[in-house]
């Protein structure tokens, strides 16, 4: 028999991975566009990809009981699937085409060695659908943590950016340390142009759940896609009955095996009959390697016996029971029944509870926003708010012109405003600490806060203050009064205080507009501003 | 091109010596040149012809660094940077004196990107042939300041590498120094940790003009920020001053620009450390103003 491989197939697995890497490439543009290019508003629609995941519109929705309009796009891709089969895993997932591009590299150097008739259940990432979609009947957002757009981004926005500063910085270093001037300058003014945010708190877990979700295909080809992706799952519920189904030619086929033990993600194309079109994502390298151009995809619109994963009914009962009576868990909080100082949320975030329905920790805000100051939150949101947005001020400020973070929310978890709206959103109330604030403690001079205070008039007022000094004098300076109905929260005076370890000035959630319960003043009076 | 620029100097410069008698009675220049006006360019353009042109400060293939006050997130009508029509008139002066290159940096305070486009300087500098740099901390160097009260700070090389500088603030109030004007502005040139400084502002403004010696200082009172200093965020914080007041001596020059506030230069501490330490004239009656409109 004629030994030969499928020109035609071998193309097309060319192709797709032009395709991934041209995704791919969307994909890190849009990520390293999502910063202060130079105009107020963004002019492109970075967080686009999100739009397309429907997992990430159904479990919002249903959490949320609201549908947020950008997610109709996910309809194309659930049509595409239907149709087509899981193509969108295979030739433009970026998350996937990462997992791809590191199984073929451990598969080179050999650290992965794919086996024959691997009989590990591909169930777990149906059960894991399962989990995010009770869960979110509850209004318990899990979907965040497991998705994977939402998963690649907040690695890409916490890990990767300030390790692209770093790379950035420590060449211009080097730059400087050999002389090249010059060459050292230009990094500097493009990293001043990229704006790469260079902190986050638990920049180590999300930075090493990255690693591991990476590692995990030295020991199995495309691990996560095969084991625990939902939105992978949900795509293969809908692609069953797609019009490619994989063909053997029994006439040529020499049973060789290597289909089914190459095939990414284990769908297996061998033996015939076996192929699961669920699981399949056309990645086209069965049908490329097969030494005999065995292995088609042929167009076929009529319905055939189709094998799928053993979803055993009990395994699907038991873990639905389980989600439902462990979601409430997330729940059982105070931060429920009483807001946090430190729960600082960026202006136009919703009220709480709806926030935590939307926000799918995606890290879109944490990307953009210009001082860094929002960092995903670690205990401030509470166990559902693990690495949701919070402002933190010692690390950076909400700057006053800017309205970055509402532009890029894919889900609507910060509803969109305009500059103008934005600054008139109160997020926090300042307060000082008179035991630590310079004119009030010591009895030297400093109105570094007031003079930072963004809003006219100043919601930073100075007063006339006397210190008794051990000397017996009294000093007399001018120190801040925080007129707490201007004080937007926007947190630059707890930035620029001078007492840098515990500011001497610190911004807490009280006061912020979205909430109807964590007021100061009661204003029996003020109609004006019940209106939110 | 050449033959315009010439009858373009000659007609500035013939305009100069009709108005002003005193220019050539006192076999100098005048030590300030209050020029107001309609256009900022014009006026800019006059205060340095009335100082005797750019040419009498820069060389041929001078490397020049401009400072005007990039410091906030604001547009010009709110008046907390330097008007860009000003910075834009200054960097073409000195580009058309032969200067080889001319650069326009600030420490800003907010977003640096941010500051540098929404006040403007960013765009009309570039279109004038300026290098404008964002504010790059790896070129940062602890130097002696050898001030009183300094001693060693960080400083932006661009600044020590420069063969001139030129100090271009803007015309504000304060609440610790009460004025922010051309000795305030150095707190941009500057790094570490800045906010300290404010401990002892007075010696510090004036630890770092000593510094710093602009060649020239033209400072920018087009448009005064007098309340809620020194960022303002209204335009009812502003006044329309429409006036440039330039020259050599930095002491006298804030003295005139305190003025607008009504304050006396006696009354501002940074002043009086400023004149007893020699670094100009505190008492304007004894400075040499040439002022015009145009």
């Amino acid at each position: 028999m004629k030994r030969e491989q499928s020109k035609k197939y071998r193309r097309l697995q060319k192709l797709r991975i032009v395709s991934q890497l041209v995704f791919f490439a969307i994909f890190f543009i849009f990520f390293i566009k999502t910063h202060y290019g130079g105009a107020d508003y963004l002019t492109i629609t970075v967080e686009r990809f999100f739009h397309f995941d429907p997992l990430l519109a159904l479990t919002t929705t249903i959490g949320a009981r609201l549908f947020f309009a950008a997610f109709w796009l996910s309809v194309i891709t659930l049509i595409f699937t239907i149709i087509f089969g899981r193509v969108v895993c295979g030739w433009i997932c970026p998350f996937g085409a990462v997992h791809q591009f590191f199984s073929f590299l451990f598969k080179k150097t050999r650290w992965l060695k794919p086996k024959r008739d691997d009989s590990w259940s591909l169930a777990p990432k149906y059960l894991i659908l399962i989990i995010v979609l009770i869960a979110s009947l509850f209004a318990v957002n899990l979907v965040g943590y497991l998705d994977p757009l939402s998963f690649l981004y907040r690695s890409f926005a916490v890990y990767f950016t300030p390790f692209l500063n770093m790379v950035f910085s420590e060449s211009a270093s080097l730059a400087y340390s050999l002389g090249l001037a010059s060459l050292g300058q230009t990094i500097g003014q493009a990293l001043g142009n990229l704006a790469l945010n260079s902190f986050f708190q638990n920049a180590l877990v999300i930075g090493l759940l990255f690693f591991a979700a990476i590692a995990l295909n030295a020991w199995k080809e495309r691990f996560w896609c095969r084991y625990l992706c939902p939105a992978g799952a949900l795509l293969g519920l809908f692609s069953r009955f797609n019009v490619f189904k994989l063909k053997i030619d029994p006439e040529k086929c020499i049973n060789c095996h290597l289909c089914s033990i190459q095939c990414e993600t284990n769908a297996r194309p061998y033996p015939i009959g076996e192929w699961r079109s669920s699981e399949c994502i056309y990645c086209e390298t069965c049908a490329a390697i097969c030494p005999t151009a065995a292995i088609t995809f042929p167009l076929r619109w009529k319905a055939e016996k189709i094998q799928g994963v053993n979803l055993s009914r009990r395994k699907l009962l038991l873990t639905s029971l389980t989600t439902l009576l462990i979601a409430p868990i997330f729940k059982i909080t105070p931060h429920r029944q009483r807001a946090y100082p430190a729960l600082i949320r960026p202006p136009g975030a919703l009220p709480e509870e709806k926030f935590l329905d939307k926000c799918i920790k995606c890290g879109e805000c944490l990307k953009v926003c210009p001082t860094n100051g929002l960092q995903p939150a670690l205990t401030e949101a509470g166990p559902e708010g693990l690495w949701t947005p919070v402002l933190v001020p010692r690390i950076g400020y909400c700057e006053y012109y800017c309205s970055l973070c509402t532009q890029v929310c894919p889900t609507g978890a910060i509803r969109e405003l305009t500059i103008e709206e934005k600054t008139t959103v109160k997020i926090g109330t300042a307060f000082v600490n008179k035991n630590r604030c310079l004119p009030y403690a010591l009895g030297e001079q400093c109105i570094v806060c007031e003079e930072h205070c963004p809003v006219s008039p100043k919601a930073i007022q100075l007063i006339k203050v006397e210190t008794l000094t051990p000397e017996g004098k009294i000093a007399t300076n001018l120190a801040p009064f925080v007129n707490v109905n201007d004080c937007i929260g926007c947190g630059i005076c707890e930035n620029k205080c001078v007492v840098v370890d515990e500011p001497a000035i610190r911004v807490s959630s009280i006061g912020e507009q979205r909430s109807e319960k964590n007021r100061l003043l009661l204003q029996v009076n003020n109609q004006k501003d019940s209106q939110e | 091109m050449e033959r315009r620029k010439f009858i373009k100097e000659l007609v500035i410069g013939s305009v100069a010596v009709g108005f002003s008698p005193r220019l050539f009675a006192q076999s100098g220049y005048p030590e300030l040149a209050v020029v107001t006006g309609e256009s900022p360019e014009k006026i800019t353009r006059g205060a340095v012809e009335l100082l005797g042109g750019m040419k009498r400060f820069i060389g041929r293939g001078d490397k020049v660094i401009i400072k005007p006050n990039i410091g906030w997130d604001r547009t010009p009508d709110m008046a907390a940077c330097t008007n860009p029509e000003i910075v834009k008139a200054v960097v073409t002066l000195a580009l058309e004196a032969g200067a080889k290159e001319v650069i326009v940096l600030d420490h800003t305070i907010n977003q640096p990107k941010r500051c540098y486009i929404r006040s403007g300087i960013q765009e009309a500098a570039q279109s004038a042939g300026a290098r404008v740099l964002l504010p790059d901390e790896q070129r940062l160097k602890k130097v002696n300041i050898k001030g009183e009260w300094l001693k060693e700070w960080e400083v932006f090389v661009d600044f020590l590498e420069a063969d001139k500088i030129i100090n271009m603030p803007a015309t504000k109030v304060h609440s610790l120094s009460k004025v922010t004007l051309g000795m305030k502005n150095w707190l941009g040139a500057v790094g570490g940790s800045r906010n300290q400084l404010h401990q002892r502002i007075d010696e510090a403004m004036v630890d770092l003009a000593a510094f710093f010696k602009p060649t020239l200082t033209i400072l920018d009172s087009y448009r005064i920020l007098f309340r809620n200093g020194p960022q303002g965020g209204r335009i009812s914080d502003t006044r329309l001053m429409k006036t440039v007041v330039a020259g050599t001596d930095p002491v006298a020059i804030d003295a005139y620009g305190a003025a607008f506030f009504d304050f006396k230069p006696q009354e501002l501490l940074f002043l009086q450390l400023a004149s007893s330490r020699g670094l100009g004239k505190l008492d304007l009656e004894k400075v040499r103003i040439e002022k015009r409109t145009v």
